[in-house]
């Protein structure tokens, strides 16, 4: 089970439809705002919040409108921590990083981008399942 | 939920802006070729991507974005890129994005440069 929620966790849950990751960009926004993380960081935070909400969508529960997409945020060790869980598959493991050389000149499929950008913007990423099977992608940003 | 993108195009000293207003996604893809092809008709050797300086810019516009860099690479075309964010610049650095196409900080620094 994920760990239960305090008074100032977040937790957020999306349709699966690519575009209101967009919705969990502008908590997450606020939410490392008030807790003072630098501007720069909190692009990154953005940024990887989106990718592992798009993933979670796309290839986690297929777009299927009864699934869902949770997001929750929290401190912890000093960094914000965030859970992005899906209801589907979920994440089968991070793509080879893309090769921009290879896919230019089209011998590989021009993919492969979001795990990578969560991978180099995160100060950590874990991938793991709960108890009860749901898949999840936990990624922290250092205070 | 999908993203439209208005994107006009100028020439000016030899090189064709693509000026594209709006989010950059996968649902760019007809807007960016279809203003690509526009671009490639005309017969243009240069071709400058202005983007909006707020834009959101996500993987799957990266990916949309670097399949009009493999087009402009086969039809031998100079890119550019000019008007995103501090974040984005990092960002194209890191996917490779800035080994095809240069970033300039402005658009008048875009047009001395290129042309």
């Amino acid at each position: 089970m994920p760990p239960p929620l305090k008074k100032q966790n977040i937790e957020i849950s999306l349709p699966s439809q690519v575009g209101y990751e967009r919705v969990a960009m502008a908590s997450a926004e606020s939410y490392a705002k008030m807790l003072g993380l630098a501007p720069e960081r909190i692009e990154d935070l953005k940024t990887i919040v989106a990718e592992a909400a798009i993933n979670a969508m796309q290839h986690g529960n297929k777009e299927r409108p009864d699934a869902r997409v949770t997001v929750s945020m929290m401190v912890k060790d000093n960094a914000i921590q965030v859970t992005v869980m899906d209801q589907g598959e979920g994440f089968k493991g991070f793509l080879p990083d893309p090769n921009i050389e290879r896919i230019v000149n089209e011998q590989d499929p021009p993919v492969g981008f979001g795990t990578f950008l969560i991978r180099q913007l995160a100060d950590q990423v874990e991938i793991d399942k709960t108890a009860d099977g749901a898949n999840f992608v936990r990624m922290t940003i250092k205070l | 939920m999908q993203d439209v993108n208005e994107i006009k195009l100028e020439t000016r000293d030899s090189v064709t802006i693509m000026d594209i207003q709006g989010d950059v996604t996968a649902f760019s893809e007809p807007f960016l070729n279809d203003a690509y092809q526009s671009a490639n008709s005309q017969g243009t050797g240069k071709i400058l991507l202005k983007f909006d300086s707020n834009a959101y810019i996500n993987s799957g516009g990266i990916a949309v974005l670097i399949q009009v860099l493999a087009q402009t690479q086969k039809n031998n075309q100079v890119i550019g890129i000019t008007g995103i964010s501090e974040h984005f610049k990092k960002i194209f650095h890191m996917v490779g994005i800035t080994k095809f196409a240069k970033i300039y900080d402005s658009l008048e620094d875009a047009l001395q440069q290129m042309a």
